[in-house]
């Protein structure tokens, strides 16, 4: 293998894929990154067999080949180069690398022993084509309420599926629920995105990027970004029947301005670390007012109060840290926040009629 | 068959490829079906399949071929380790020409199933989709149970409504009734089940009362299914038992399934309103007993398989031998075992069990002496140890006596001579005849059953 690149793109395919390789493994040769020649390009890749990515850089080949490298040693080297063009070439299973005036040579390891990557049959796949933005909110709004107790594995992750015509994210962690409305589909999906996998989406999600492409199939799941390739495993089982726990109607129905809100909640979280991010909220139709209370013991208490539309008066405990995480991903200016006595979820979503997400969260047992 | 073979090849294979490739790539891997079209392997992940498919073909094929087998193709799936043998999905590889059409029709059934369509239960609904029926493990102790539980989940609110179960702790009353609303709930995802205890039940009543709510009444009168779990601990609690009388006959008058368990019968359970418990004995009542030995045995041997451990039948049998009473302390034993094997790179077989298993037995008595068992008997029906000894004929005396002398002969296995003896009888056919009395007693009569089993338990607690 005999090749240039520019540092640059060098650069950036290593911290895209680098991640991935773990050096606490088994198999020794998952800490390394597959370099390959694929046509003009390189490719650099990295997994640890629940995800592998891929990155396509453009390169000038003048020997086509392939090999394995020490992924920490050699993203570390070729960052601290300076922003010219490298040249590596593979002599005897050693990868040597010139850039200016910098020479070094890495032990490499033959890429034959490099596990496959598994590859996704396009014709027989579910696939969208997602606008970044859109991709980027959806997952952002629905990885928060993920669980990470692998004593559960389906709620690990985000449950991708298609109702009545339209393709939703869901995921929940039994105390939180989140779900958003992404596209609509033509076609019959039911399959859990890992967590891991979606936030290595997300950070390989670049200013570039425009749209994110999805492939599906029965038992894995490949995103298309630029150049970049990451393909996962789905978590196997059964996504809980979730839409059965939200709440049809609700007695209270509190109307406010979001950046309030999320003051009040902060506020009120400051005094609420001993007790575990517990806080009280009144709700007053008289006052027109949502007011948080909480106390710290030691320390003292707290009551926040911010104007508010109500329907009914009514009072719920939740944790102000779930609360804050849900504020920071409703959309809209201003939300409606119902709930129906102590005991029932508690639902969140802004005002706006045509919003496509709603949160939910458990109350604390006062 | 199909595990032995392919241990071997595994065995093989273990010899010509590096440590760390051998467990990334070919642990938890099993050969599923083997047939004239060709063989199928079960793979944990998607690396694994194409890693098979691209790079350890060949190798399997020959290792395959050292054994006498000669499959026309090989086709991986991919099953992760708790739902083995359900996945659909596989992909074909020829490995020779004629299989080309059978390999065909496997890639055309390919892409259009998929195990994915059920739903599963949820923390919320309270069901644990872990527990099923397949995983029951049905023995003569438990089968009726089984057997009415499967019936009920085919046919919810139709035939034995209420179910009642009950029997000691660790029995697997909880696991039937999860698995009776997971199973409903396979059948009609529709459907809308809820699993509480009866403790819950209690306290989110005591709530509505305390916040002067209204609603609680509805609160379970929309499911299809409800199940409550540990009956016993509404006993005592008047207003509950009424709210939840009418819960429960709202719901029978709709043709809901009702699941019900508890320690003891509905008779048993002090302080329960007398229309709470005819209304609980109209349907089914069910005990669940302990497990006999052949079915510890069996419950050991698949829980071992489960975790891919074969045990030794000398290993399986002096577990079920030592622990007798309970079958999460069975569990949990044979977890230490295999934890403490897998630990010191020791077999788990017998030596390593006694070694290990001293301890719990050393934990409980387990010499009970033929004195405990009088005392205790005498106890639990509330008469002097010199009542059960003396000569006096009432009834209420007799049978404590025979069930004293039933246990002293099932647990210690004394002889008929000694056990008149200890009870100041001089002639042994007395013995003889009281233990065939109550050991008939036992197939027949709930109450001494439940009686005897009381005790016992008692007597290991």
């Amino acid at each position: 293998m005999e090749l240039t690149v520019t540092q640059e793109n060098l650069t950036h395919a290593l911290s895209a894929v680098g991640r991935v390789a773990n050096t606490k493994t088994q198999l020794p040769i998952l800490s390394n990154i597959l370099l390959r020649t694929d046509g003009n390009r390189l490719l650099v890749a990295a997994t640890n067999l629940e995800i592998a990515i891929t990155q396509y850089i453009g390169a000038k080949i003048s020997k086509p080949g392939a090999i394995t490298i020490p992924a920490r040693l050699m993203s570390e080297f070729i960052s601290s180069l300076p922003k010219e063009t490298v040249e590596l070439k593979v002599v005897n299973d050693n990868l040597h690398i010139k850039c200016g005036t910098y020479t070094s040579i890495i032990n490499g390891f033959i890429a034959d022993e490099f596990p496959e990557l598994p590859t996704i049959n396009e014709s027989s796949s579910i696939q969208y084509s997602i606008k970044v933005e859109d991709f980027k909110q959806a997952v952002s709004q629905t990885i928060i309420t993920t669980s990470n107790d692998s004593t559960r594995p389906v709620l690990t992750g985000v449950y991708w599926h298609s109702h009545e015509g339209q393709l939703y994210l869901a995921a929940t962690d039994g105390y939180r629920l989140s779900e958003r409305r992404l596209v609509a589909t033509k076609s019959d999906l039911s399959v859990i995105i890992p967590t891991q996998t979606l936030q290595e989406v997300l950070r390989n999600i670049t200013e570039e990027s425009n749209e994110v492409d999805i492939l599906f199939d029965d038992t894995q799941v490949r995103f298309r970004i630029n150049d970049a390739e990451i393909i996962s495993h789905l978590i196997d089982g059964n996504f809980p029947d979730y839409r059965q726990l939200v709440p049809a109607t609700s007695e209270t129905t509190v109307t406010l301005n979001k950046s309030d809100f999320v003051r009040i909640t902060k506020i009120a979280g400051l005094f609420a670390r001993e007790s575990g991010g517990s806080v009280t909220l009144t709700a007053s139709s008289a006052k027109k007012s949502l007011s948080v209370h909480s106390i710290a013991s030691q320390m003292g208490e707290n009551t926040s109060d911010a104007n508010a539309d109500v329907t009914e008066d009514g009072q719920i405990t939740l944790n102000s840290r779930y609360l804050s995480e849900a504020l920071s991903v409703v959309d809209g200016e201003t939300v409606e926040f119902s709930f129906s006595g102590k005991i029932a979820p508690c639902v969140l979503k802004s005002t706006d009629k045509n919003t496509n997400y709603y949160h939910i969260i458990m109350p604390l047992k006062s | 068959m199909h595990h032995a073979l392919w241990q071997s090849v595994l065995g093989e294979i273990e010899l010509t490829v590096p440590h760390a490739t051998f467990t990334t790539w070919f642990k938890n891997t099993e050969l599923v079906d083997q047939n004239d079209a060709g063989i199928i392997i079960s793979v944990p992940n998607i690396f694994a399949k194409k890693q098979f498919e691209v790079k350890y073909n060949d190798l399997i094929k020959t290792t395959l071929a050292k054994n006498n087998i000669t499959p026309k193709q090989i086709n991986y799936i991919i099953t992760t380790t708790n739902r083995n043998s359900r996945s659909n999905r596989e992909t074909t590889i020829n490995t020779s020409q004629q299989a080309s059409t059978a390999a065909d029709d496997l890639i055309s059934g390919t892409t259009t199933t998929n195990t994915q369509t059920q739903t599963t239960p949820n923390a919320v609904g309270g069901l644990n989709p872990r527990y099923t029926f397949d995983n029951f493990i049905v023995g003569s102790s438990n089968d009726l149970a089984y057997t009415a539980s499967r019936a009920v989940a085919a046919n919810p609110g139709v035939k034995y409504n209420p179910i009642y179960l009950y029997g000691g702790v660790g029995l697997g009353k909880t696991h039937l009734m999860q698995a009776i609303g997971n199973e409903i709930l396979r059948n009609d995802p529709k459907k809308k089940v809820t699993y509480i205890s009866s403790e819950t039940f209690v306290k989110e009543f005591l709530d509505y009362v305390r916040f002067k709510k209204k609603g609680f009444s509805d609160k379970y009168r929309d499911v299809d299914v409800l199940i409550v779990d540990d009956m016993q601990f509404i006993a005592g609690k008047e207003k509950t038992q009424e709210e939840f009388f009418h819960t429960f006959n709202h719901l029978h008058q709709n043709n809901k399934q009702i699941i019900i368990s508890s320690d003891k019968p509905p008779k048993s359970i002090p302080t329960l309103t007398e229309r709470l418990r005819s209304r609980f004995e109209m349907g089914m009542t069910i005990d669940i007993q302990l497990p006999d030995f052949e079915t510890r045995c069996a419950i050991l041997s698949i829980k071992a398989s489960l975790s891919g451990v074969t045990l030794g039948q000398d290993t399986v049998e002096y577990l079920a031998t030592n622990i007798k009473t309970n079958i999460r302390e069975l569990e949990g034993a044979l977890n230490r075992l295999l934890a403490y094997a897998e630990m010191r790179g020791v077999d788990p077989d017998i030596t390593t069990a006694e070694g290990l298993l001293g301890n719990i037995r050393h934990s409980r008595p387990q010499h009970i002496s033929s004195k405990q068992i009088i005392d205790r008997t005498a106890k639990h029906f509330q008469l002097e140890v010199s009542e059960i000894c003396s000569e006096k004929r009432d009834k209420y005396i007799v049978v404590p006596r025979q069930i004293a002398m039933y246990l002293l002969r099932s647990e210690l296995h004394l002889s008929f001579p000694k056990i008149a003896n200890e009870l100041g009888r001089k002639d042994h056919t007395t013995a003889i005849h009281s233990i065939e009395k109550i050991e008939k007693a036992i197939k027949l009569d709930f109450l001494i059953r439940e009686q005897v089993a009381s005790i016992r338990e008692k007597l290991y607690a």
